[in-house]
């Protein structure tokens, strides 16, 4: 059976150097505005590329079933914030959508 | 927060709010590592080892796409950079005297939430207080994502493909709960990181991970340029 450790412990690696420099160098204050800016805002870009396209290759014949799923997800975060509602609905959501043939 | 004397148990009591929001998105963090084919050990490695929300969610699916390491470790560094920004103002409210061993575990501690929450105290920051702060979050973290993978265990096989659809799930409520707080641009910085990645993966042919990185690079930059203010 396949191993998945050395992913693992290269993804702990690239969050523990983050953490773990500000704890005994300081350079921040430093830095430009634009870039720093820039690194704050690298969390919500990623959200991108996180959710599309993915959401709908992995449906893929049924395009829509994933997206339906996660719009759920999206308008009950907003309206009602949390993550166990939102992320409930989005599999209820996405398992009618897959049994319509969306 | 008033001054108080900062504790091993104030920490914990500080903490206990984290755990509560912690353990239903590391059980949703379970159930995705589980369909990935992790076995158990590998998922609670993983977030012992990890302790980061986005930053695993990121790994968790370019290990599912079968990204290179390289890609992989420069995609979650990227991804984890805030914390550097975090742990500056951390460290800067830490006791004196903490070092070595302590001060690396109060780094391995320290999450978006562990960061808020540390620094709505006004004095300085002991480390039995962080510790307590921590390891109770760390708790709900790590049980959280023993149980989520247990869950996927007995789930019915229909449903299956339907529960792949947690880890968008996941990023779609935190990017809506951005979009609340900040407003439009949240959107927009995130639609142009979709349509980049789109179009370089699907039409261009490039790798997911660097295409990740250059999507995540390109809509920040834009990001910065437009919005003037602090997000």
């Amino acid at each position: 059976m396949k191993t998945f450790v050395v992913p693992i412990l290269v993804s702990a690696l690239a969050t523990f150097i983050p953490r773990v420099i500000p704890y005994w160098v300081s350079f921040l204050d430093k830095l430009p505005p634009l870039l720093s800016r820039m690194l704050r805002l690298l969390p919500i870009a990623a959200f991108g590329p996180l959710i599309f396209p993915g959401v709908f290759l992995d449906y893929v014949p049924h395009l829509y079933s994933g997206f339906a799923g996660i719009s759920a997800a999206f308008i009950l975060a907003y309206f009602k914030g949390g993550m166990i509602l939102p992320i409930l609905s989005s599999i209820v959501v996405t398992y009618l959508a897959l049994l319509l043939g969306a | 927060m008033s001054e108080r004397n900062l504790t091993l148990s104030t920490g914990c009591k500080d903490g206990f709010p984290i755990f509560i929001g912690y353990f239903p998105t590391a059980m949703a963090f379970g159930l995705v590592v589980k369909n990935l084919g992790l076995r158990l050990w590998e998922a609670v490695l993983f977030s012992v080892t990890n302790f980061a929300g986005s930053g695993q969610f990121l790994a968790a699916s370019l290990i599912g796409s079968g990204a290179l390491l390289a890609e992989l470790f420069i995609s979650v560094l990227l991804i984890n950079l805030r914390y550097t920004f975090m742990g500056a103002e951390v460290a800067r409210r830490l006791e004196d005297g903490i070092t070595g061993m302590k001060r690396a575990l109060i780094a391995h501690g320290t999450t978006d939430e562990v960061f808020s929450i540390s620094l709505m105290n006004p004095g300085r920051l002991p480390a039995s207080y962080m510790a307590g702060l921590e390891l109770t979050s760390y708790a709900g973290w790590v049980s959280g994502t023993a149980l989520g993978f247990l869950v996927g265990l007995v789930l019915p096989p229909a449903l299956q493909l339907a529960v792949g659809v947690t880890i968008y799930a996941m990023f779609s409520s935190l990017l809506a709960q951005e979009f609340r707080k900040k407003g439009i641009k949240v959107l927009l910085i995130a639609a142009i990181s979709a349509g980049t990645h789109s179009v370089l993966t699907l039409l261009l042919g490039v790798k997911i991970g660097w295409s990740f990185v250059v999507s995540m690079l390109l809509a920040s930059f834009i990001g910065s340029l437009i919005i003037r203010e602090d997000v």
